[in-house]
């Protein structure tokens, strides 16, 4: 049994996690089938061995990495957006914070899940855990892959701990007008939250800590995502701009990725009053810094391959400007930088339509330059002789689209959870937004304005 | 003091003619991976011959070149590995530890040579052709990445054998597969810390170079030729 | 043993509660106040301000910079193994791992200072009214001395939807 409270935002927001339509449960299902059929793909690889794919000699990795470092890069979103707008106080933030926030910890866990697919003998994937064994042997912490254990898993307690706080006081609300079932789950969630002034002191006072704490994990991880390879001295790996390249193409996929999960949710829970165009522009306008962002690193990168004129390297580079994954490469271009800029900037062309099909775009043109970036330069690498192709099958191309149906699932699943949209960040939003009229009337009536 | 396995390869004596290739497999259990699964790329060969084309037909020429870890004194595929599966011996080889391996194929993508192999699929060997596997070398399971190990089984054996009997380890005791298998001789083996072994002697020959030196990975296998690239294989 | 409190629909009307209660000679660390979210414009909703989570955050990080120096200086020389060339203790990329349970640390540091600073998980205590989610304030006194005088405070703050429950 749930009680209307006397505000409309309360109620507007509460409904997703009140009410279920059919469409909910058709939905679910669908999804739950995918993500059933990528599970069961995995378990095949595991029994057959990884040679149901199309890794080969010398092209190791293939599909499963791109996506590891696809999904990792889409959880940028919530880091942006959370962390760094709720620094610099940028008040338009807050119906989306806990959208992105969602994004990243769900996109995570999706792609901690793809180091263990990569994997040989997936089995002893504990044995990157750090314990003392009679064996007397660690991690070996020279290895990239140590490094990216740490990171992803530090990134990923803090975006669920960066996650979870903030929704302390949603859980309290959910408590307060709820009874029956509802009410035990949300009152044990809640932590048995008051709301005193120290409460809501404390809970700030973590938030901004965490914030600052996140924006640098974020940035290492995905710098140490892409220590994956420039640590292999592999033509067009084994460059510095990897670091930087990687984290600005990481934003941008997240970014990209939020506006689309923004559209979805604006239009299936009706929350059209508070996901408002004006968010959509503010995050098309960072899109396209970043798309610039992008473009500028990657014309560093290919300029200075083809300047070096190494044939190990010139024969990766020419492979995506003219040879085999030049359609790729061209698809991406279009994708990342020519579809966003007419979409973003023509006046005529703003809308929220335009929005999300240049994200679309962008996440397309972003999961084809993590391909780009691991598959010719593993063909073209050490004597001409060894040199090869990769082409994805089946179980892999199955994994991926499971992935993307695991991450609407959890999101899915969340809304129905969760208020997908911060209430008291947008209470707090509302009765600030009225203290700072009736403070800016109150200094023009005594003339301290003009 | 400890060995520091090594070996020369004489490009002018190599005809190409892959009987090191299958020596090797023979000796090292490798599976024959099938003709559908070479075509994807799978085959396993520890040591290979790269053949090589030049020019249009009918000045054509062909030149071989046996590849083989190259034991790098700086293996770049020794610090990738998250596991220590590939790990540095006090012998100077580098070790692939199967037990440890859980299948990144991080160490295969740093290798600048390409002679790192992953076991796509547990390999088998129909009857009776299991009965021909080498009892002094492991199987093993799929997911686990493998390479050439200088037949360390062999050089086991050897430095057994000469403890027993209480004596040094003589030059050209401990000869690998391929070297033992080698029908024209361009294969030699020893001790690079002997200064008096055949391969110390050929390793600071004129005529020797190392494969991609210029990544600094200190290879162990010097390869000997007349000339220049060009040069040696012009008959 | 009865508490009292009232429960306001503006933070003006709360404020002035806050205020006649103090006036009343309620000592401050026994008037409760409990909100749908931050009024920190306001200054009964600015109290209990100070808090050590900056350092808090600090130490934790300085623990998990620590421990990840021990951890790495300490575990690479317990079989001592040597890969490419690079020395056993390699500093360099010990810095990576370092480097992340810093922040881990950080992070932990200001989730346990907020769970045991505002004393959650904890219980609800008796005044609790969930007419708070509908965005009213409460302001109460858990157990008053002087009943009548904290009465007639929360009266005297008239306007709006107000409730005085007497509970023992």
């Amino acid at each position: 049994m749930t009680r209307k409270s006397d505000s409309s935002l309360t109620d507007d927001l509460l409904r997703p996690v009140f009410e279920t339509s059919t469409k909910f449960y058709v939905t679910a299902a669908v999804l739950a089938v995918i993500v059933a059929a990528g599970f069961g793909t995995w378990f095949y690889q595991i029994y057959w061995g990884m040679g149901v794919t199309g890794d080969n000699w010398p092209v190791f990795w293939g599909l499963h990495e791109t996506n590891f470092v696809f999904w990792i890069g889409i959880s940028h979103a919530g880091t942006l957006i959370s962390a760094i707008l709720r620094i610099v106080n940028a008040t338009w933030r807050r119906p989306v914070t806990r959208c992105a926030e969602v994004i990243t910890a769900f996109a995570l866990m999706i792609g901690a899940m793809f180091p263990l697919v990569h994997l040989g003998r997936p089995w002893l994937a504990w044995w990157l855990i750090p314990y003392p064994s009679e064996r007397l042997l660690w991690p070996n912490y020279r290895s990239p892959l140590v490094w990216d254990f740490f990171a992803i898993n530090t990134y990923l307690l803090s975006s669920l701990l960066f996650l979870a706080l903030p929704a302390i006081p949603d859980f309290a609300l959910i408590r307060d007008r709820t009874t029956g079932w509802r009410n035990w789950l949300y009152g044990k969630l809640s932590l048995g939250w008051q709301g005193t002034p120290r409460q809501w002191h404390r809970l700030e006072s973590a938030m901004h800590m965490m914030a600052l704490a996140i924006i640098p994990i974020a940035i290492s991880v995905h710098t140490i995502v892409s220590f994956d390879f420039s640590m292999a001295v592999v033509p067009m790996w084994h460059s510095t701009i990897f670091g930087p390249y990687f984290v600005v193409g990481a934003i941008f996929s997240g970014i990209a990725a939020l506006n689309i999960v923004m559209a979805i949710v604006r239009r299936m829970l009706h929350l059209e009053k508070y996901l408002q165009p004006i968010h959509f522009r503010n995050l098309g306008k960072l899109m396209l810094a970043m798309s610039l962002l992008w473009g500028y690193f990657v014309f560093n990168e290919r300029l200075v391959t083809w300047y070096g004129n190494t044939p190990h390297e010139m024969a990766a580079l020419w492979s995506t400007q003219l040879g085999r994954y030049s359609p790729m490469f061209w698809t991406m271009i279009f994708c990342n930088f020519i579809l966003p800029f007419p979409l973003l900037t023509i006046r005529k062309l703003r809308s929220i339509t335009a929005t999300v099909i240049a994200s679309c775009g962008v996440v397309i043109g972003m999961w084809l330059e993590r391909f780009l970036i691991i598959v010719p330069s593993l063909s073209y690498k050490g004597t001409s002789y060894s040199w090869g192709t990769y082409l994805p099958r089946w179980p892999e191309i199955v994994i991926f689209g499971a992935s993307f149906a695991a991450m609407a699932l959890l999101y899915l699943l969340f809304s129905k959870f969760i208020p997908i949209i911060s209430i008291w960040e947008m209470k707090v939003g509302e009765h600030s937004n009225i203290k700072v009229a009736a403070q800016v009337q109150e200094s023009e009536a005594a003339g301290e304005l003009v | 003091m400890p060995h520091k396995w090594g070996m020369a390869v004489d490009l002018d004596r190599c005809t190409g003619c892959e009987a090191c290739v299958v020596a090797c497999h023979s000796e090292n259990n490798i599976p024959t991976v099938g003709e559908t699964e070479a075509a994807r790329g799978r085959a396993m060969h520890w040591i290979r011959i790269e053949r090589y084309w030049e020019g249009e037909f009918p000045e054509v020429q062909v030149k071989f070149r046996p590849v083989l870890c190259q034991q790098c004194d700086e293996a770049p595929c020794e610090p990738v590995c998250p596991t220590y599966a590939s790990s540095h011996s006090e012998d100077g080889l580098n070790s692939q530890i199967y037990n440890r391996c859980i299948g990144t194929r991080y160490c295969a993508n740093a290798c600048g040579y390409n002679v790192r192999f992953f076991n796509f699929f547990t390999p088998s060997w129909d009857k009776p052709l299991h009965l021909q596997l080498n009892p002094d070398v492991s199987v093993r399971e799929g997911g686990v990445m493998e390479k050439c190990t200088f037949c360390i089984q062999r050089i086991n054996a050897g430095k057994v054998s000469a403890g027993i009997e209480q004596r040094p380890l003589l030059d050209g005791e401990i000869q690998p597969a391929c070297v033992q298998s080698c029908t024209a001789n361009a294969l030699v083996f020893g001790d690079l810390a002997d200064p008096d072994s055949t391969v110390s002697k050929l390793s600071k020959s004129p005529r020797g170079t190392k494969l991609l030196e210029e990544l600094g990975t200190k290879p162990k296998v010097t390869y000997l030729q007349r000339g220049s690239w060009d040069d040696s294989q012009k008959r | 043993m009865t508490s009292m409190y009232g429960l306001f629909s503006t933070p003006e009307l709360a404020q002035q509660a806050v205020d006649g209660l103090r006036a009343a000679g309620v000592p401050e660390g026994e008037i409760t106040i409990q909100s749908s979210e931050p009024m920190e414009e306001y200054e009964f909703g600015s109290r209990d301000r100070e808090t050590l989570m900056p350092w808090n955050a600090v130490l934790g990080g300085a623990i998990g910079m620590a421990a990840g120096y021990f951890l790495t200086s300490v575990t690479q020389k317990s079989w001592p193994m040597v890969t490419g060339g690079m020395p056993i203790v390699t500093n360099w990329t010990n810095l990576i791992i370092i480097f992340e349970l810093t922040m881990l640390g950080a992070v932990f540091a200001s989730v346990i200072t907020l769970l045991y600073s505002a004393r959650l998980p904890g219980r609800l205590p008796k005044f609790y009214d969930a007419e708070i989610s509908n965005g009213k304030i409460l302001v109460g006194v858990a157990s008053p001395r002087e009943m009548e005088k904290v009465e007639h405070a929360l009266r005297a703050s008239s306007g709006g939807v107000r409730k005085l429950e007497l509970l023992s």
